[in-house]
């Protein structure tokens, strides 16, 4: 599934439909949500106070550890210390707090960009624990972003929701009235439609 | 004899500002606002009409511009229905800028419960705020349902004139309680800056131009007793702790009246008692009371039928 291969909004006024077009995007762009998204349908209905909202999203990354992103080598020579050698720098902000929590910023050293350093007095015992612990889990913040856009875009005043976060599928709903069973079966109509009705590989 | 002043942005360098300054004081004009940045200072003021030509040939020799500025002396509530990200910063922010440009002051008003369709509301506090305007303009959203149908009762007991901008292209007639609605200003979350927003943009500070216009021609059937740029340069000249504060626009000019950046409780006993060469004194001409923003002090100006008298 490519980025974005479905992008429909659906409104009963064309220019209205525009505008929400671009809010959509703009929030989409202002999150980096973009290539996260595979398909994406929303439905306005202002005179019923109704937004509906059904996204595909594409592959999600598995758990991040340690490991998937450095080499752990623990040292006891004259100093006792783990060494944490970066290979992808892109999860290094989630690491080093991790780190910090867990032994202090007195602790560790950044001799360079790519070079974390813990003193600790047990390097070995250290080293493994290091190893294996999650830095990251994009599916997490993905789902926190999602919640995050589907609250942006929706017209403000629609305070009571509903939402549905399984697999790739992700279904919004928001109103201003006590939420209807139906609406949410409509939203749900929309996700099948767009899990059928758009490219598949 | 009373003259006619009309507003006036100057924009030039710093050096040698002071020659217009001085020019100004001489013609007997008011000085609104000076803003200085870096080497450059923007003057908004109010120059007699006759000798508006000195002034022009002045600015043109120090190579600095004049232009119009038809919002001076204008205070403008731009009120957005919340504070929330989907109002803020824009459009609300790039609407309250743009109004700015031609010599407004704007202050921003988020409701506290000014979103939705059917619940929203505004309080008592909020609509004597708005009250204390000149304009108030209304920033609301793309749906033209709402804007014709149900954000209208945001307008109960707004008394000032109102301007409503939203997405769709509505005739005024059709919101209800607008004075003027401007189209093409809905809700975005990115900055106004392509051609169609930015003509959405002018189009609304023509808009309130007008309406200011028509505000200025009701108030010259009736003349306030006093002009509030005289005030004003009083208040300069007789309270030297204007000066000292660090507000933005320390003395704000409203079409009828101003807004003192200075703590009621201590400073409304010296603005009761401010005293003009007529031998009058500012109790006399006009209302003195608490703003409902922050502690600062009000002055609404009282017309000429009221008072008796016009100085």
């Amino acid at each position: 599934m490519d980025a974005l291969e479905t992008f429909i909004v659906e409104s009963a006024i064309d220019s209205e439909t525009a505008f929400y077009r671009q809010i959509i995007e703009d929030n989409l762009s202002s999150l980096k949500l973009g290539p996260a998204i595979g398909r994406i349908k929303v439905v306005l209905r202002p005179e019923d106070s109704l937004f509906q909202m059904a996204i595909i999203l594409r592959d999600i990354g598995s758990k991040v550890t340690t490991l998937d992103m450095a080499d752990v080598e623990a040292r006891t020579g004259a100093s006792h210390e783990v060494v944490i050698s970066i290979k992808k720098e892109r999860y290094i902000p989630e690491l080093l707090k991790k780190l910090w929590d867990r032994h202090g910023k007195a602790n560790i050293r950044q001799p360079d960009r790519w070079t974390v350093a813990v003193d600790s007095d047990n390097p070995q015992e250290e080293a493994e624990f290091i190893e294996k612990m999650i830095v990251a889990d994009p599916r997490r913040t993905l789902h926190e972003d999602l919640v995050d856009f589907a609250i942006r875009a929706t017209p403000e005043g629609f305070r009571v929701r509903y939402h549905l976060f399984k697999g790739k599928r992700f279904v919004f709903v928001a109103s201003e009235e006590a939420m209807k069973k139906e609406w949410i079966e409509e939203a749900g109509a929309m996700l099948d439609e767009l899990l059928t009705g758009g490219k598949t590989k | 004899m009373t003259s006619i002043f009309l507003p006036y942005l100057y924009t030039g360098g710093v050096h040698k500002h002071g020659l217009i300054l001085e020019l100004l004081e001489d013609l007997g004009g008011y000085i609104i606002q000076k803003v200085v940045t870096g080497t450059e200072v923007n003057l908004i003021m109010l120059i007699p009409e006759k000798d508006v030509h000195l002034v022009k040939e002045l600015s043109k020799e120090l190579l600095g511009v004049l232009l119009e500025a038809p919002l001076t002396g204008v205070e403008i509530a731009v009120v957005s229905p919340t504070l929330a990200s989907h109002h803020l910063p824009h459009s609300a922010c790039d609407v309250a800028e743009y109004l700015r440009h031609p010599g407004a002051n704007t202050n921003m008003i988020g409701l506290a419960r000014g979103m939705g369709r059917r619940v929203s509301l505004s309080m008592d506090y909020e609509r004597k705020l708005i009250n204390e305007h000149d304009i108030a303009v209304f920033t609301f959203g793309s749906f033209s349902d709402c804007i014709i149908n149900k954000k209208p009762k945001l307008f109960e007991g707004i008394e000032i004139p109102i301007v409503v901008t939203g997405g769709p292209e509505l005739k005024t007639e059709d919101v209800p309680g607008a004075d003027i609605y401007v189209g093409g200003i809905g809700r975005v979350s990115h900055r106004l800056r392509k051609k169609e927003e930015t003509d959405a943009l002018d189009n609304l500070n023509e808009g309130v131009a007008k309406v200011v216009d028509r505000v200025r021609k009701q108030l010259a059937k009736d003349q306030l007793a006093v002009l509030p740029a005289r005030v004003m340069k009083e208040i300069e000249d007789q309270i030297p702790e204007i000066n000292r504060v660090l507000s933005p626009a320390p003395i704000t000019m409203q079409l009828n009246g101003l807004r003192v950046k200075l703590p009621y409780d201590e400073y409304h006993e010296r603005f009761e008692n401010l005293e003009f060469d007529e031998g009058v004194v500012l109790s006399e001409l006009a209302n003195i009371s608490r703003s409902k923003m922050k502690n600062y002090i009000l002055i609404k100006i009282k017309s000429k039928s009221d008072v008796g008298f016009a100085i």
